[in-house]
């Protein structure tokens, strides 16, 4: 086993369907190239999730190992994104309930806030509306990190990767009610989280 | 405070309501009458904003992405993890029996008892045709019991001073 990645010029590789049925097939290469246009986003999906770097890697180096392993339960009824969201987000909900268990806090400060992610907005320009941008991302950070996970994962996936409610039902694995449950609860407790800085922001 | 505004107050579910409003999640009616509602309602307003700005903000949370040192190494660590799934798992080995005997002396030492006893069977039957079987043999060796059974008979004899037994079973090897 090399660790090369075959660049996907060949027409079909384009297509993750395509690539699936191959890696079905054996064709670990296929799987390779799957990898490599997912690993981004299931990596900052897993981070957004745990929010801390290593264990960010953890859950989606595992969630790709677990996807090819159960390759032949893969039907095709969602795509292969959606399928994967649904991997990552099951085992980010397990490191953090593993946190937990541990005695350790399901969110930690010295895990999540000190780590500012080099993301790629760019920072404003006033000083001062920079600093509110930071504090505003530092208490939505608290505020997600006290979240149950259930309820983080469903706020996660709609406001910041931008699934619909289907999707949603599909990657968690319940109904568009519990979806729809689940995102006003986290969105009510985000609110009172931020509602002292709301009122000093008006 | 109007009728429209009296009803968003006293219907169920009004921070739900209020919340999809903001997200942009209510269609048709329900979202004609919540904006009549909050026409009236300046909290209701308030907790709209509110919403609205938690999105935003959760909106423009950075994406973070694998320095390229983790985007090159990744897949070598999804394959790893493939490898170490896929491999079969080792079978445990059995002991070699003489390490059974030696973690087991009290074994050795049956084991000695018996292939003496059976060597002085063998010599008695040679000598005499025919096996006896006292209380009492001449090495001290003392036998319990013995079952003829059908194909396997089985011999129970115990060491001097010893509260060991040993069970000994006679098994013809099977003829081709």
């Amino acid at each position: 086993m090399g660790g090369k990645v075959p660049p996907p010029e060949q027409p079909g590789l384009q297509d993750d369907r395509y690539l699936v049925e191959r890696a079905q097939q054996g064709a670990r290469e296929a799987f390779a190239i799957l990898v490599r246009r997912h690993q981004d986003r299931a990596f900052n999906l897993a981070y957004q999730m745990v929010r801390n770097r290593e264990d960010a890697l953890d859950v989606a180096q595992e969630a790709f190992a677990r996807a090819y392993t159960s390759l032949s339960a893969f039907k095709g009824d969602a795509t292969f994104g959606t399928w994967l969201h649904r991997i990552v987000v099951n085992l980010a909900i397990d490191t953090l309930r593993r946190r937990r268990r541990g005695g350790e806090a399901p969110y930690d400060d010295s895990r999540g806030l000190p780590e500012e992610p080099e993301g790629d907005l760019p920072a404003p320009d006033d000083p001062a509306t920079a600093l509110e941008a930071k504090q505003t991302r530092a208490l939505l950070a608290r505020g997600i990190g006290q979240l149950p996970p259930a309820q983080r994962a469903a706020l996660i996936l709609r406001e910041i990767e931008g699934l619909s409610y289907e999707e949603i039902a599909r990657a968690v694995g319940c109904n568009l009610g519990t979806v729809m449950s689940r995102l006003f609860y986290a969105r009510r407790k985000l609110q009172q989280a931020l509602k002292a800085h709301l009122a000093d922001l008006r | 405070m109007s009728t429209i505004t009296h009803w968003l107050h006293k219907t169920g579910g009004r921070g739900r309501r209020l919340a999809a409003y903001a997200a942009g999640e209510l269609s048709g009616a329900e979202r004609v009458r919540t904006e009549s509602a909050l026409a009236g309602c300046p909290g209701c307003r308030r907790e709209v904003e509110a919403y609205r700005l938690v999105a935003r903000a959760l909106q423009a949370t950075p994406r973070v992405s694998l320095t390229a040192a983790e985007a090159q190494a990744f897949w070598s660590g999804v394959e790893q993890r493939i490898a170490t799934r896929a491999r079969p798992r080792p079978l445990t080995a059995r002991p070699a029996l003489r390490e059974v005997f030696w973690d087991h002396p009290r074994l050795s030492l049956a084991s000695a008892a018996a292939a003496a006893v059976l060597v002085l069977g063998l010599t008695v039957s040679q000598m005499s045709g025919w096996l006896y079987w006292g209380t009492s043999l001449p090495n001290g060796v003392e036998v319990l019991s013995v079952e003829p059974g059908g194909d396997a008979p089985v011999m129970l004899f115990q060491a001097p001073g010893s509260s060991l037994k040993v069970i000994w079973v006679f098994e013809e090897r099977p003829t081709e």
